[in-house]
């Protein structure tokens, strides 16, 4: 931790306005640096992790409030692979929006979920797609979705420990077919058949479990991941909003479709309930 | 140890417990803003009141800034954070037009800010803010942000110290929300008229809002600023 | 994270002319988990006054029941049903006599006196009680309540627009709290009758 104290210590913040770090003024560096990581102010305090801590905190006097709050999940299946997610941000225990794109399109054959820090997964995933960009244009194909996730995953475990927090889905279609993995600010990457990620997970879990079958058509198992997603909507408060719908196949990934919650509850009530197949 | 007031005893003890040194570089200095984008126009309005505590430090300190003829920021939180990256957004807007011959569109301009905010993910701006203008097609937009950068373009949002009270009426009365069969599009006339009711009733129940009202209606003929009054207990 | 924040929840109450309005939603959660949808925090403690009972809702249902066993006291006592004001009086007592263990509930109180004249007020967990002759609010959603009642709210509604107001003032202030809406239940109280109405809302 302190090498990395050390390492941020000289950044823009401690020196005043020279023409050098102006020109950090638009993200800290440039393109040109390419592979390097972005540089971040950094205060200058003997721990910058609990000044940060303390700022953020939820009992803090002048609190920062970052938004949170979601559900995501995404399976494969025999049609390739399905991601749903909410549309919700909470500050607390206000509702600071109900039309996130929580879904982020890195490019057209990769996705990327957004559950934690909304600041963390939009900046993190934009930069993985300018690095995905730059894979492309030097090796004359397109990077693995494996590939992909492990340097997202690289690129925040380097911040670990230092406050950031992202649980990430990253999906998309490669040589090798559909390809599924669960990326986090802690450093774990893993590779899986069936993800559900935030506070409302353990609902969409259930009824994914319930109706899951790898052989689902496609639209019965865009139907489950919007069920999932929905059910979890109503039983955690931090969910809420819209359901947006993402299929990923060989041609990529497209868009299938947003539900407002609100609306789509009295159509579920009306159809005729049954058993459990 | 001594007393500026006359009399008054003072009691000299030695200090043996450690001293907590915190740094505290945070302050919030109230206020509130909005901005709603209509089909060819787009208001961003704000109080004018800076408070700090339950003092207030001036009657009329503008939060918002024109940035360029077709955008405009507007900022709360801490007042000196704000000032530091209006100033940065300005400064970096002025070397795009060197370096590219152009004036930079509102969608750039909120882009930069995302980046700008995330470059003290660490050390956050304590600022809310809330971009307004006009798209590449002339068409109202709004983008608003969290303190460390996260961002979104909407149709209408309310920041600062009373946005808990106003975004639920704009809601109701901008996106239609529980009344979705009186949906149409608004006028120019109609939003100024919401955006002033929002305004004096949120003066009415928080301290942090009030004095004088600043609205900036963005259109393709340019940015109209208007000054109205609030209450000021 | 705050006790009165543990279950959720919302209530409002406004004045009409000769009518008055109380409002509630359906939510009770631990936490982010909605247990129940059909947890109204309204009682009906006279022919003509509601009582909204916002705050934990453990306290919720005990003071409830409190109410009604005093009231019930009152009533035989006295042998009269008892006024909107004095009934603000018992709860402000009762609510004082736990000053320092409190229950965990914010009442708002409203109803139409013998002259049926319009009357609400509030009072905080320890019983200071808020007269007010416009509108009361409550609970979890109490910030989004007030803006939406101040820019809504008018003097002198029928009793057909005061639904109107206090409906749409509650449904769209939960609609920005995480912790309440899931339905809500609207009681507009006149002289002659009670109207009392379940609002079909999101359910998110």
């Amino acid at each position: 931790m302190d090498s990395l104290v050390a390492k941020y210590s000289n950044s823009a913040s401690t020196s005043f306005d020279t023409e050098d770090s102006l020109n950090n003024n638009s993200g800290g560096w440039d393109a040109a640096s390419q592979f390097a990581l972005p540089s971040f102010d950094i205060p200058l305090v003997a721990n910058p992790v609990d000044f940060l801590r303390a700022h953020t905190d939820p009992s803090a006097e002048n609190r920062i409030r970052i938004q949170h709050g979601t559900t995501t999940l995404a399976f494969k299946f025999q049609g390739g692979i399905v991601v749903a997610v909410d549309s919700r941000a909470s500050g607390g225990s206000y509702i600071a929006s109900q039309t996130v794109k929580k879904v982020i399109e890195i490019n057209p054959y990769l996705l990327g979920t957004m559950a934690g820090g909304a600041a963390d997964c939009q900046y993190w995933e934009r930069e993985l797609g300018r690095r995905c960009r730059l894979y492309e244009l030097r090796n004359k194909e397109r990077i693995s979705v494996a590939a992909a996730s492990k340097i997202l995953s690289n690129m925040v475990y380097d911040y670990k420990g230092m406050g950031l927090s992202m649980g990430t889905m990253i999906t998309g279609w490669d040589k090798t077919g559909p390809q599924l993995f669960y990326v986090d600010s802690d450093g774990s990457r893993l590779r899986g058949e069936k993800f559900s990620v935030g506070s409302g997970s353990t609902f969409a879990y259930g009824v994914l479990d319930t109706g899951y079958d790898y052989n689902l058509s496609v639209p019965d198992a865009i139907e489950l991941g919007r069920r999932a997603i929905y059910h979890a909507t109503h039983r955690d408060a931090y969910s809420g909003g819209s359901i947006n719908i993402f299929h990923v196949k060989e041609s990529g990934w497209s868009f299938e479709g947003n539900y407002d919650v609100g609306a789509l509850h009295w159509e579920y009530q009306a159809l005729p309930k049954g058993p459990i197949a | 140890m001594f007393s500026t007031y006359p009399g008054q005893a003072v009691i000299d003890h030695p200090v043996s417990a450690p001293i907590e040194h915190r740094f505290d570089p945070y302050v919030d200095n109230g206020g509130t803003l909005l901005s709603i984008a209509g089909n060819d126009f787009c208001v961003v309005a704000a109080d004018t009141r800076q408070s700090e505590g339950y003092s207030i430090n001036s009657r009329y300190v503008p939060k918002s800034v024109k940035l360029s003829d077709k955008t405009v920021i507007s900022m709360g939180g801490c007042y000196a954070d704000c000032l530091t990256l209006t100033k940065r957004i300005q400064q970096s807007m002025e070397w795009y037009h060197h370096a590219h011959g152009k004036v930079m569109s509102t969608a750039a301009v909120a882009q930069m800010l995302s980046i700008m905010l995330y470059q003290k993910r660490f050390f956050p701006f304590y600022s809310w803010c809330i971009l307004g203008g006009l798209d590449e097609e002339g068409k109202g937009a709004v983008y608003t942000y969290d303190p460390v950068g996260s961002y979104e373009r909407e149709t209408c949002r309310c920041a600062g110290s009373a946005s808990s009270l106003i975004q639920p009426f704009l809601d109701n009365q901008i996106n239609f929300k529980n009344q979705e069969s009186r949906q149409r599009t608004l006028t120019k006339d109609e939003v100024l008229r919401i955006t002033k009711d929002s305004f004096t009733s949120a003066t009415e129940r928080d301290i942090y809002t009030g004095d004088y009202l600043e609205i900036f209606v963005i259109t393709n003929t340019g940015v109209e600023v208007q000054k109205i009054d609030l209450k000021k207990d | 994270m705050s006790i009165m924040e543990y279950n959720g929840g919302a209530v409002v109450a406004m004045v009409g002319k000769n009518c008055v309005a109380i409002a509630c939603d359906k939510r009770l959660g631990v936490q982010a988990m909605t247990i129940s949808t059909e947890f109204k925090k309204t009682f009906q403690v006279t022919p003509k006054t509601y009582i909204g009972l916002p705050g934990l809702a453990t306290d919720v249902q005990t003071l409830a029941e409190k109410f009604r066993f005093k009231v019930n006291m009152y009533k035989l006592r006295e042998e009269r049903e008892i006024e909107p004001k004095t009934l603000a009086h018992l709860v402000s007592s009762t609510l004082y006599e736990r000053r320092f263990g409190p229950w965990f509930v914010e009442p708002v109180i409203a109803g139409l006196d013998k002259e049926n004249r319009p009357f609400i007020c509030s009072t905080d967990l320890i019983g200071c009680i808020n007269f007010a002759k416009d509108f009361v609010v409550s609970g979890t959603t109490s910030n989004q309540l007030f803006g939406m009642c101040e820019s809504l709210w008018e003097p002198d509604l029928e009793p057909e627009e005061l639904f109107e107001t206090i409906s749409q003032s509650l449904m769209n202030a939960v609609d920005r709290d995480c912790l309440s809406g899931w339905g809500a239940e609207v009681t507009v109280i006149t002289p002659d009758k009670i109207i009392t109405r379940t609002l079909r809302t999101r359910q998110d």
